[in-house]
Order: structure tokens, then C-alpha cells, then sequence
């Protein structure tokens, strides 16, 4: 019996799979459109420039993919220690602090080479963001904080520590707005491809790529998935949970710090009060519409990264508010949620 | 309540000829594709007591849930006293007098006996919840059925045969003429059983109905009138107990000679070791060889901190299966935990094969050869979203087998996977399918297959068959001699004395996390083990 139902299992399985998202997509611009409809505005034009600004320059491509680095870091870093069970929301302050670091390096080492400097400042970027999470990971391990509170908390701690590295340190009174002043060149990443990028774009691809390859072939990846799986079963059979969570954690964090390090060398030259823009509430929007598949988060990422650039170029065009994007970004997730619930209250009236 | 209500057919008025009393036809339930019920037909009379009986999956409990109304059936009529009614809750079958009693109880821990009886029935509640009568009407129903209670105390503090006789009480209570019991043995002891057994046979001669539902032959054999047979959702045959034997019942349930033969065996072996000492058949010379698993002055704590092993030695020779009997909760967990390097211990030493393993990893007693099939397979055997692949790895996933310069080879894991199910006959949709998506049996091959597959010296078995079908058991006890043909010291925890009376060489029985007695093969009978279990004797 078992053997005559896997055929149509199967087909059914992936079939229930992707057919949740496209709804959900659907089911949100239908909603959203139905807003804008009724703020005064006409969906279609509003449609139109959200979807088609990132494909009809160069300009709104390169935005697009330069976008695409931080989100797509910061959602693996929300990624990893999920699949251990493990809510990372500290992403904001993990980039704020790598960029932080990175800056320092690049203003204190001005005038080394880039061979030395450019290095030398992404380091720096990933290890305060791994120690950072790590601050995290250890009150988790030690005291049995939850992860959630910490690297909520700690992420108010990183603005302030922004704050004061940008009005008081290295600040750049020509500015205006608490900004530092800028990196040495040696610490600029340089500018690929055509249309030209900044490299940062290639490294968060090989970044994102490893992730995959760690999550799904390594060793760690396979306790880390065991850990979020079955913490007990894992741990009978030998693996040490404790370490586990910890490494995801601050992994999580390194790749917040890295994000945040590429933000400095590859798009502002200088660490800036509230460069995290909304890179967070992104970041666990696409986690949580990937649904903890690190495969699927670059693409989602994308996804999202085209509808944030698309956004202003709404609000130019259509005149519609640029936030509206983040409402369908929000309807997409509360509809595949939903999704969820109907799926099994259908699975529970077949009983 | 010793005494000899194990044969009712002399004294059962079965009321099978006359209208039975309750009816069921042609009920069919269907969960997606699988079909868990085929059209089965049931029917219960006055003052018998019907065993319900087949292996795992082969219906019995979805029948009766059917019956209660919490599953609501694709077809088929239930008639109670000939008019035909319609169940949709719980609620509807206690309206109809029927009553059922879970394998989980539901009570409130912290109520008292009385007050978990009456939840859920009015009462006079003004000015304050008064129970004096609801507590006279259950002495008198706890009188009359042999189910002695204590009404003032709460639950919590009840063993679980005790709580048991609470749960029957509560459907009495509510007024059913037919009492549905699901496989009630578990976790008894043989005088608890003997005690329920009486208080069934109480029941059915105040005319009332009790649906047995067991996998237990010899239990069928002791306690039922009347025997409908499952197998695969359809009724197999309904039989008068007298017209038939234990090798025709396996014979129905399993439906293949040969496994049929055994298990007949298996319980014809058992019957005679109850009741009377046996000669010592086959003995260990233990005293001669070096032990493999070398245990001595063992402390172990719960998850709350407290005691639960106090200063336990034992060891275990080569080829040797040491069975630990008891009741749950008298520090098995505690102990199995311990020794399968899971739980840090709070005190002693522990040797395999001459490693002092104490203090170590959990990785590292796994390296030295100790494997653990534990009681919850569920909680702590699999990871339930994971493929069969990935669980067959699990522990061994940094072997040079599995993985190389820190990847995991997946094309060995697979064919590892695939040799393994076929080996241990894993019935599943494939090798990627998910462990949750599989049948108790088949999870627990998942986990012998992993267990086995790194050749332990040292295995601990905790209940390894409980809930599984005929051919699972038999699959489980088979594995287990060959282990031990194998030379690995088996440590056998069950809380099923035919299990541990037919697998152990030795056994020890341990009450309050001591060991107050142990016994050679076919030195002691069953019923003396129960009375250490319980804790009426100890051994000086």
C-alpha cells in the first residue's frame, strides 16, 4: 500500500509546498492593492514601479543587489540559530557593532595598503559581531538567559555605543548627523562587473553559498539541524547541545558583523547613526518566508530587496507611501502563516 | 481478590445468545489514504466481558474511539438496545451510558480522589461545593466492584493502578452500562492485574458490559468471555473463549503459521513459569567470568534533583541479558540513563569492557560501545522531521563511515539507509521519508538498525516493545539473542514480566531505586516478583 501512494505522495508534497507561497504572494498584492485603491491611488501604476524599477536601469539593478548583501547576511544570521532553535534578534546591533569595528580599523590604519586594510577591517567586523552574539550566547549557556531578551537588549547597547563613536570619537562636525569621518581608501572595497557593484556583492554570494554547503552537507550543520530537531535525541546520541546553540549563536553574529563591515567598506565609507535602517524586521521577514531553508533565503532576500527598492520609485510615480511595501511584505508572511492554519484545520476536519 | 476469578467461563452468564447490547455495523473510518477501519462489525451482549484484541494498527483503539465519539466514522450504525444512535462527543456516549478508560489518564494531579470522580457533573454548590454524597455514592461503587479507593486523597500521591481504578470509577460514576478499558495491564503489576480482573467480573454480573482492548493473548484468555479478533481494520472472527486456545488466537492476530507457532510458545512457556517454581533450566555461570559492564556503588538523581539509584552494583557478563523488573518510577529512567552515559552520574563508577566511563562525554560512552534504545521513542530515539537517513546517522555522524574532512558523505548515509531497511525491514515510502511519518514498530527498527550498527558491547533496552505488534516484539527479541550470540551484554528494563521472564538469564527487581531482589532463570515465579515490585517483601 505504501509503495502505490509514494508517486502522488511525492507530487503532492511538493506540490503543497510551493502552491502556500504563491497564494500568499497573490493574496497580499490583492490585499495591498485594495489599500492603495482605497487611499486614492491606482494599483496597477503602483505595481508597476515596485516591481519593474529594479529591472529597468542599471542603476535600480546595482541598488537592488547592493541591497540584497546585508539582508541576505542578516537572514542567515537569524537562519542558523533557528535551525537550532534559537531566535537571533540581535541582527541590527551585530551589524551595527561590525560596522563599528570596521570603521575604527579603517580610520585608525588609514594609510595601510589594501591588501592589509580591506582584510583587516572585514575581520574586525566579523569578530564584533561574533562577540557580540557572544555576549548572548553565554548568558544563554550560563545563566539560562533567553537568547530572544539578550539580543534584544543588546542591540539598544550597540545604538548607544554608535552614538558615541560617531558624535565623540571620530566625528565629522562637517556632517550634521552623527556620522564618523571617513575610512582610509585602502578600506573601500572595489567596484566589479557592469553594471559595477561593489565586491561586497561577491563575497555575500560565496558567504551565502558556504552557509548553504555548512547547513546541509557538514558535520556541524547535521548536529546543528539534529539539536533543532530533537534537543533530546540529539543530546543522547552524543552531541553537545550546549555548544551547539552557542556556535549558531555566534555564528549568527559573525555574519551580522560581516554585514555590517560591507555596509562601511562598500557603500557609506564610514560608520553613520542608523545604517541598520530596517534591516532587521527584513531580515526575520525573510527568514521566517523561507521558513529556516537557508537555500531559499537568498532568493527571498532578493524578492524583498526588490520590493524595498521598488518602494521609493512608488512613492515618486504612483505617489503612494514607500511604506506600503512593508505592509505587503507583512501580508505575504501573515498569509503563508495562514496558510499553516488552514492546512491543518483541513487535515484535522478529514478526521 | 487472589482468588480464582481467572476462569470465568464457569461462572459467566454471557448474555451472547440473547440481544446483544450493543451493535455496531458496517463501520468505516478513513484517515486520507489509509483505510483504519473496512466495514467491521462488533457486537457486545449483557454481563460479558468482550476482548478486543490485534497487533498495533489493527484497529481496536479506532474502533472504540469511534464508539465514544471522538472520531466521527464514514459509514456504519451503532445500535444500543436495538434503536440505532448517533455519537458526535464524549459527552453523547456518557449520555448513552457508555464509558471509556484511556491509556493516558486525564486527571487534576493536586484534586483528590473524589473531586477528579465528579468533574464535570453537577453538584450542590451552594454555599460551598458539597461532596459528602457524591463520596457516598463512590464508597458504595468502590463496595460493590472491588475498586477500594480512598476518597480524600489526592491523585498524586496514587500509584498508577490505583489512579486506574479512579478512571474506572469516574465512568462508573457518570452511569456506564458499558465500560470500555484500553489495554488496562500496562504498567500493573500481576496483582493489580489480578485485583482489575475481579473487579471486571464484579462488573459484568450487575449486568453490565466491558470491552476488553489488549494485544496480550494470555490476558484475552484470563479475563474475557467473548473474543473479537482485529487485523489490518477488518474483524477477523469473534470466538467464545472456550471454544478456542492461544495458538488459534496468535494464529488469527498474526495470520502467518510460523510467527504464530512462537508467540503460542513464548505464552506456553510463560503459563507454565506463573504460579509455581520452575527448575533452573538454563543457568549463567556469572560468578566465573569477568564482567563486561562492571557497575559499582551507582548514585543517580532525577531531573529534580532527588535520589532516585542509591548505591547500585551489578555487572553483566558476556552474552548476558540482565533484566531489571519494577514498577515505573522506581529509578529505571535514572538508571538506564546513567549507564547509557546520558545523565551525569551523582556517584560510583561504571566500566565496559574495562573503560572507566564515569564522568565522560556522552560521545565517548558511545565510542567504548554502549548503545541505547530508550522507553520514549519519540522524545529521545528520533528526530521526527528528519529523514530515515539522517536518524540512521545519528551519533555516528563523525565516523569515518559517514563523513569525510568534516562533510557528511550523504551517498554512503544512503546506501547505509537503504541496506539497513531492508535488513531490518523498515516499511516506510522510502529512505527520505520523514521518521515522524512511521509506525511505532517500524520507528523502533530505526532505531535497533541504528543501535546495532556500531556493534555494541553494551546495550540498553527500556521497554523495547512497548506498543509494538506481534511481528515487532518477536523482531526485537530475535535481534536481542543474536546480539547476545554476539557476546554483548545486554541490560533489559521492562515492566513486562513475560518480556523479562522469556529474555533475561538473570533478573534483579528494582523498588525505591534498590535492588531488593534478584532471581536466576526460571528460579522464581511471577507473582513473587510482584510482591518485591510492590514492596510487601524485601529481601534481607
Amino acid at each position: 500500500m505504501t509503495t502505490l501512494t509514494l508517486s502522488p505522495g511525492a507530487v503532492r508534497a511538493g506540490a503543497s509546498r510551493v502552491v502556500p507561497y504563491v497564494i500568499a504572494v497573490l493574496f497580499a498584492f490583492l490585499a495591498s492593492g485594495v489599500l492603495i485603491a482605497v487611499l486614492g491611488h491606482d494599483p496597477v501604476d503602483a505595481f508597476r514601479a515596485i516591481l519593474t524599477s529594479s529591472f529597468k536601469s542599471s542603476f535600480g539593478f546595482v541598488e537592488t543587489v547592493q541591497k540584497w548583501v546585508p539582508l541576505v547576511l542578516l537572514a542567515l544570521g537569524f537562519t542558523i540559530p533557528l535551525a537550532a532553535g534559537k531566535y537571533n534578534i540581535g541582527g541590527e546591533g551585530q551589524l551595527l557593532v561590525g560596522a563599528t569595528a570596521a570603521a575604527g580599523v579603517g580610520i585608525v590604519f588609514a594609510n595601510l595598503p589594501m591588501v592589509v586594510l580591506l582584510p583587516a577591517i572585514l575581520l574586525a567586523g566579523v569578530v564584533a559581531g561574533a562577540l557580540w552574539a557572544g555576549i548572548a550566547a553565554w548568558l544563554m549557556d550560563r545563566f539560562g538567559v533567553s537568547e530572544i531578551l539578550s539580543t534584544v537588549l543588546l542591540n539598544f547597547i550597540s545604538f548607544g555605543i554608535v552614538d558615541y563613536v560617531a558624535s565623540e570619537v571620530w566625528s565629522d562636525p562637517a556632517a550634521g548627523h552623527p556620522t564618523t569621518i571617513p575610512v582610509g581608501d585602502g578600506a573601500l572595497l572595489p567596484l566589479i562587473g557592469n553594471p559595477s557593484m561593489h565586491s561586497g556583492v561577491l563575497l555575500a554570494v560565496l558567504v551565502a553559498a558556504g552557509t548553504v554547503i555548512m547547513m546541509r552537507r557538514s558535520v556541524a550543520g547535521f548536529e546543528l539541524n539534529a539539536v533543532g530537531a530533537n534537543a533530546r535525541a540529539a543530546q543522547v546520541h552524543g552531541i553537545r547541545i550546549g555548544r551547539i546553540v552557542v556556535g549558531a549563536l555566534v555564528m549568527g553574529g559573525a555574519l551580522g558583523g560581516f554585514a555590517g563591515a560591507v555596509e562601511v567598506a562598500g557603500i557609506h565609507g564610514k560608520l553613520i547613526e542608523g545604517m541598520q535602517s530596517n534591516y532587521l524586521l527584513l531580515a526575520i521577514i525573510i527568514g521566517l518566508i523561507a521558513r529556516g531553508n537557508t537555500l531559499a533565503v537568498p532568493f527571498v532576500a532578493f524578492g524583498i530587496a526588490v520590493l524595498e527598492v521598488g518602494a521609493s520609485a512608488m512613492q515618486r510615480s504612483a505617489g503612494v507611501p514607500s511604506e506600503m511595501v512593508l505592509i505587503v511584505e507583512a501580508l505575504i508572511l501573515f498569509f503563508l502563516l495562514l496558510s499553516d492554519v488552514v492546512g491543518s484545520r483541513l487535515r484535522r476536519s478529514e478526521r | 481478590m487472589d482468588s480464582d476469578l481467572r476462569t470465568p467461563g464457569v461462572m459467566a452468564g454471557t448474555g451472547g445468545a440473547g440481544h446483544p447490547v450493543l451493535e455496531m455495523t458496517g463501520i468505516r473510518k478513513t484517515f486520507g489514504p489509509v483505510v483504519a477501519l473496512d466495514g467491521v462489525d462488533f457486537a457486545v451482549g449483557a454481563s460479558e466481558v468482550h476482548g478486543l484484541i490485534g497487533g498495533n494498527g489493527a484497529g481496536k483503539t479506532t474502533l472504540m474511539n469511534v464508539l465514544y465519539g471522538l472520531y466521527k466514522p464514514d459509514g456504519g450504525t451503532v445500535r444500543l438496545g436495538g434503536r440505532e444512535i448517533v455519537v458526535r462527543n464524549p459527552r453523547d456516549a456518557i449520555n448513552h451510558g457508555i464509558g471509556m478508560v484511556h491509556q493516558n489518564f486525564l486527571q487534576v494531579d493536586s484534586y483528590t480522589v473524589a473531586e477528579n470522580i465528579v468533574l464535570g457533573t453537577p453538584q450542590p454548590s451552594f454555599p460551598a461545593l458539597n461532596l459528602r454524597e457524591a463520596e457516598a455514592k463512590i464508597a458504595d461503587l468502590a463496595e460493590r466492584f472491588g475498586l477500594k479507593v480512598e476518597p480524600r486523597i489526592p491523585v498524586q500521591y496514587l500509584s498508577v493502578g490505583i489512579r486506574q481504578r479512579v478512571e474506572i470509577l469516574k465512568a462508573l460514576y457518570r452511569g456506564a452500562r458499558i465500560l470500555v478499558l484500553d489495554e488496562p495491564t500496562t504498567n500493573l503489576t500481576p496483582q493489580e492485574v489480578d485485583s482489575l480482573f475481579g473487579s471486571l467480573r464484579a462488573i459484568v454480573d450487575e449486568g453490565m458490559s466491558v470491552v476488553f482492548i489488549t494485544h496480550k493473548i494470555r490476558e484475552t484468555m484470563a479475563v474475557c468471555d467473548e473474543l473479537t479478533i482485529m487485523r489490518d481494520g477488518l474483524r477477523v472472527a469473534t470466538l467464545h473463549r472456550r471454544d478456542t486456545t492461544t495458538r488459534d488466537l496468535a494464529m488469527l492476530m498474526v495470520g502467518d503459521e510460523e510467527t504464530a507457532e512462537r508467540v503460542a510458545a513464548v505464552i506456553g512457556a510463560e503459563s507454565t513459569n506463573r504460579g509455581h517454581q520452575v527448575a533452573a533450566g538454563k543457568t549463567q555461570p556469572s560468578e566465573k567470568v569477568a564482567p563486561r559492564l562492571k557497575v559499582s556503588g551507582l548514585n543517580a538523581d532525577n531531573d529534580h534533583g532527588v535520589r532516585s539509584v542509591h548505591d547500585l552494583d551489578l555487572g553483566i557478563t558476556r552474552g548476558e541479558v540482565l533484566g531489571i523488573a519494577g514498577v515505573a518510577g522506581n529509578g529505571q529512567v535514572e538508571l538506564a540513563e546513567c549507564l547509557a552515559g546520558v545523565r551525569p552520574l551523582s556517584g560510583g563508577a561504571v566500566e565496559v569492557d574495562g573503560v572507566a566511563l564515569a564522568g565522560r562525554l556522552t560521545a565517548q560512552w558511545l565510542a567504548a560501545g554502549v548503545a541505547y534504545v530508550p522507553e520514549d521513542r519519540h522524545r529521545d530515539g528520533i528526530l521526527p522531521g528528519a529523514s530515515i537517513i539522517q536518524n540512521l546517522i545519528l551519533g555516528a555522524q563523525r565516523s569515518a563511515r559517514f563523513s569525510k574532512h568534516g562533510l557528511i558523505d550523504w551517498s554512503a548515509a544512503r546506501r547505509h539507509a537503504e541496506e539497513a531497511m531492508s535488513a531490518y525491514s523498515v516499511r516506510a515510502s522510502g529512505a527520505t521519508a520523514a521518521a515522524a511519518t512511521l509506525s511505532g514498530g517500524n520507528i523502533q527498527r530505526v532505531i535497533l538498525a541504528r543501535a546495532f550498527a556500531h556493534r555494541p558491547g553494551f546495550l540498553i533496552f527500556h521497554n523495547p516493545t512497548r506498543g509494538l505488534d506481534i511481528a515487532s516484539t518477536q523482531f526485537v527479541y530475535d535481534r536481542v539473542r543474536e546480539a547476545t550470540a554476539d557476546g554483548t551484554s545486554v541490560l533489559l528494563l521492562s515492566e513486562d514480566l513475560d518480556e523479562l521472564t522469556h529474555l533475561a538469564d538473570r533478573i534483579l527487581v528494582l523498588y525505591r531505586g534498590q535492588v531488593v531482589a534478584e532471581r536466576q532463570r526460571g528460579a522464581y515465579d511471577q507473582c513473587e516478583l510482584g510482591r518485591f515490585m510492590a514492596g510487601i517483601v524485601e529481601e534481607s
